[in-house]
This record gives structure tokens, sequence and C-alpha cells, in this order.
């Protein structure tokens, strides 16, 4: 088991890329995989993100998010704000806060689990990720890495 | 005493979490069924047209994302159409795996849709979540298979979402011994999980809800068809995939952008329950006598045995995979050369939902002049509204609006449709007329 996991959730369309870019980020700042850490980029993991969750007593999660506010906004996701964010369950629609949602009825749940969200905008497939985001992206990996410092 | 009919207007504006957008129309008028519309109203997508000029090298990861789930259906389907055109002998290491890859996208779209989509509906749950309140060891069980077949389609195809591993001629890339030897131990190690499945979902209460229908499906002389075989209808009929426009046609319904499909001028069923009332004599003998002691007797007209169906193909697609996996090697090229040729190429394969059939006219350079796509969802459309129909009458058209309303979205949720891929939960408003 890992004391860490920390997982960058995205695709290869231009901002949802944030996950992603949060974990190069993270790698250049020096933190990588080792004996107590666990860091890797998922691809829509559905509701296979669920089993990773098992592994670890601390997980740490980013993900783009798209809603009312600016492409680069940054937002912490605390367990009772769930349900206000979570759309329902579809073939393809099953995301980070269904599979979160899941996971605790099926008591998964690490004992820490860290959420965060970065506002995108444009998502075209193939696109490179805005300026914005690649910011907050950097940002969000600083305070990943000052929360693993303790 | 006269009894009064009562009259319905039930409309479901939006079917709902759906990457595709589809609606349902129901109207009662004294007691009688007077409109009945599944209509399905997301903008055409075009995908032909955009595959119109491009290479034949670019084909397979651009139809793979045509669908989040079945992506692999579209690859193959594309691969082995144009590879029957341009006169590609695959080598039997690439025959061997493409069934393999396509194993585990069986497993993972049953898996899904059994434990996160339909169950809930037997159980009088919402959602998987619900579910998980009261069968959690179940739903686990499930999200453990589905993840195996997600880890089968990423062996092969580099991720699972979207794979990039088939090119025309085999796979660009041949998985490690190593890789080969982690990933049969998990398929062994699930089998008696698929076992207990099986048991779990025959036990399952389900309507009894008998309906005549034709069943559709690829059949193959020795095995049970997934990727290889001919098309193939509880009728008698079986031919070639370049013979579909002969039986099968295609037409718009105003109420519809995704085109309806007729066999013969009536519609048809295509999916796990068409496949095993056609091919449960080819199932292995294992599989076989777990399907016996469910107690489903085949051919079935019961559209809610698709459930154990889902499940049976589970156990075969496990066994399958299995088989041909222990005789892995790594081969000297997991692909072969390819000349391009002009002509029109035709293919088709089973998806998790059902026959998919493919039809490109490329030209000398292997550039696609046109193409056409038929999937299962498009083929199933009028056999829902067929079912719902027919369903909602044995139901009881008495029922309250809420019975209606559920009894709806279970009939359309178990045909596990994919509205421009897709399957929903029905949002609905009710008119009382």
């Amino acid at each position: 088991m890992n004391s860490v996991c920390i997982f960058g959730i995205g695709s290869p369309s231009g901002d949802d890329q944030a996950g992603w870019l949060t974990i190069d980020a993270l790698r250049a700042v020096g933190v990588q995989c080792d004996a107590g850490i666990l860091i890797e980029k998922l691809d829509r993991p559905g509701a296979g993100l669920i089993p990773l969750l098992d592994n670890a007593a601390w997980v740490i999660l980013v993900d783009a998010m798209q809603g009312s506010g600016p492409a680069g906004g940054i937002q912490r996701f605390d367990q009772k704000d769930w349900p206000r964010y979570t759309k329902g369950l579809s073939t393809h629609g099953f995301g980070v806060l269904d599979a979160l949602s899941l996971a605790r009825e099926l008591r998964s749940l690490p004992s820490r689990l860290d959420l965060y969200g970065i506002g995108i905008g444009s998502v075209l497939p193939g696109d490179e990720a805005g300026l914005e985001v690649h910011a907050a992206a950097q940002r969000v990996a600083a305070m990943i890495a000052s929360s693993l410092k303790g | 005493m006269t009894e009064q009919k009562r009259s319905v207007a039930i409309h479901v504006p939006v079917l709902a979490r759906v990457e595709g957008e589809g609606a349902l129309d129901l109207r009662i008028d004294d007691g009688a069924i007077t409109q009945l519309r599944l209509r399905i109203f997301e903008p055409p997508r075009f995908f032909e047209k955009f595959l119109e000029g491009r290479h034949y090298t670019e084909i397979p990861d651009m139809v793979a994302r045509i669908c989040g789930i079945c992506p692999v259906a579209y690859q193959v389907t594309a691969a082995q159409a144009l590879e029957k055109l341009f006169g590609v002998e695959l080598s039997p290491w690439a025959h061997d795996m493409r069934r393999v890859f396509y194993c585990g996208e069986w497993i993972q779209s049953h898996s899904l849709h059994i434990h996160l989509l339909a169950a809930p509906d037997f159980f009088g749950c919402s959602s998987a979540i619900e579910l998980a309140k009261i069968a959690p060891q179940e739903v686990r069980r499930g999200l453990r298979i589905q993840a195996l077949g997600n880890e089968l389609m990423d062996l092969f195809g580099a991720r699972s979402v979207h794979p990039v591993g088939v090119r025309i001629g085999g796979f660009h890339g041949a998985p490690s011994l190593d890789r080969v030897r982690e990933i049969r131990e998990k398929l062994r190690a699930a089998l008696p999980e698929a076992e207990a499945l099986i048991r779990w979902v025959a036990g399952i209460a389900v309507p009894q809800d008998e309906q005549a229908f034709v069943s559709v499906a690829m059949q193959h002389p020795t095995g049970y068809a997934i990727e290889t075989g001919g098309i193939a209808a509880s009728d008698g009929l079986l031919i070639g995939a370049e013979a579909f426009d002969t039986h099968f046609a295609e037409h718009h319904e105003p109420h519809s952008t995704a085109l309806f499909s007729h066999y013969h001028g009536q519609p048809y069923l295509v999916g796990p329950l068409a496949r095993l009332n056609l091919n449960h004599a080819r199932l292995p003998e294992r599989v076989k006598t777990l399907l016996a002691e469910t107690g489903v007797v085949l051919p079935s007209r019961n559209l809610f045995h698709s459930l154990v169906a889902r499940a049976v193909e589970i156990l075969l697609a496990l066994h399958e995979a299995l088989r041909l996996l222990d005789a892995y090697h790594v081969p000297d090229s997991p692909w072969v050369p390819v000349t391009p040729r002009a002509g029109v190429a035709t293919g088709c394969t089973e998806a998790p939902r059902g026959l998919l059939w493919h039809r490109y006219e490329m030209d000398a350079e292997g550039r696609v002049l046109n193409a056409r796509i038929v999937p299962p969802t498009s083929q199933n459309q009028a056999r829902i509204e067929e079912d719902l129909r027919l369903s909602l009458q044995n139901f009881g058209l008495d029922q309250p609006d809420d019975a209606l309303r559920l009894h709806c979205e279970k009939v359309i949720r178990n045909y596990d449709p994919c509205i421009s891929c897709a399957t929903h939960f029905l949002r609905m408003n009710v008119d009382r007329g």
C-alpha cells in the first residue's frame, strides 16, 4: 500500500488536460513515485477509479471542472458538497464525483481525500491546454507539494 | 357499471444523463396507446462525412472516437472490412488477439450495464449508489470484472478509452509475455466471480413479458460469434456482410435523427439476447451448464432476459480470452504489410450492444470516398418502440403514472442503448389528459 496516491485525471482534449498538467508540474518540482507515493495520470477512469482508492490511506485527486467560473479557477471539494455537483449515472457520464459517491457507499474511500478542481474553457480534442489552465496546474501542484511536506 | 378508461399524456422531454439526446412521448386515450415515440433529437454527428478523404491508416483511430464504451467494435469492424477489400491475410496471432481485445470490451461494457445501469431498476433503486447500499459485495464484484475488461482493452490498445492499438493488417504492437502472464492469472481468478454473477443475475426477479420478435446476430460455424461470422436471423437467414442491404433497410422517421432499421419490413432485435438466442449451442460446455441452471429457456422471447445474456457473455468472454492467451507468444511482427486497392469494403462484428455494420468505398490510394456505419442502437430503435407498446400493454395501462414511467425506463435501459452511443435514465413530466 502507498501512503499517498496522487491522481491527475484528464483526456487529450484542450483544457481537460488540467489534471495531467498538475502531475507534470508536481514531477517538475521533484515529487516522484517512491516507496510511499504513487503519482499517476488517469485517462477518464469512470468507475475504474474506485479500485485505485483501495490502495492508499491518503488520495489526492485533480480534475478539470466545467462551470460558470473562469478558466484557471481552483476549487477544493469537500465530501458534503458532492451531491450538489453529481449529475448522476450514465454509461458515459460516470464522472469523478459519481465514482467517489459510489466508493463512499462501498466504504472504499481513503481516510483522507483531497479533491481539487481546475476551471476549464475549451476542450477540443488534440488542442493544447490554455495558459490559464497551465498556470492553475502549477499553483495546484505547489499546494499539493506543500501539503505533502505536512 | 361502466369502467372509466383514463387518458394520460406522458412526455419525457429529455432522456437524462445521456451523451446522446432523446425523449419519450407516450399518450394513452381511453385506455389505448395512441402515441408512442422514442424521439432522438440529438443533432447528427456526421461521422461518416468526417471519414471522407481520410487515408485508410487513419480510420481505426477515427472510428474509435464514435463510442467511449465500445471503441474496439468500431475499430475492428472497420479494420476487417478494409482488410477484406485489400486482400490482407492476418496472421493467426492477430486473428486471435483481435478476439481477445474484443472480449475485453464485452466484459467491461456488459459489467458496467448490469451493475451501474440495469440492476438498480430491479431492486427499486434509482442508481448504483443506492444499489450499493443493499448489494455492496455484488457491486464491488461488478466493478472488479469491469476493471478487468478495461485492463484487457488496455493490453492491446494502450488505453481502454479510445484505444489506439489496432492498425490495418494487425496491431501496432504486441504485449510482453510478462504482461500476458499477469492478466491470465487475473482472468482465471475472475471465472468464479463471473459464475457467481450469472447466479445472482438469474435470481433477480424480472417481469414475465413474452413477445414475438426476430433475433439478428452474427453466426460462426464453430464458435460463439464475436468478431467473425455471417449475419443470421432467427427465421433462418444467413448472409455475408456484403448482402446486408438486400435484407435490411434504414429509413428516416420525423421524430428521430437516428435512422430506423427494418429487416424485411419489420423491427428486429440485435444484442446479447439475440446472440444468445441464435448461438447458445456454441457456448463452451461450462457456460452451457451454468446457463441451464438459470432456468432460462432459449430461444427466449422475454427481453428482460438480456440481463442474464450479458452475464453469460461475460463468462464466455473470460473463457475465450483465457483460451487464446494460454497459447500466447510474442510474434515476429504484430502486423502484416498492406497495399490499398479501390473498391467497396463491407464488414460487421458484434458490438456489446449488437450487430455493427460498416461499408466503405475506397479509391486506389486507400482514401475513403464514402462511408456508411449502421450501429446497433439504430437497429434496435424500432424494436424498442414495439417493445414499449407491447410491454406497457402487458404491464397494464391503468397503472399509476410513476409505475408506467419506471416501466418505460426499464424497457429502454434493458437494450443498453447508445444514443450517439449513450444510455440514459428518463426524466419526465406527466401531463394528465
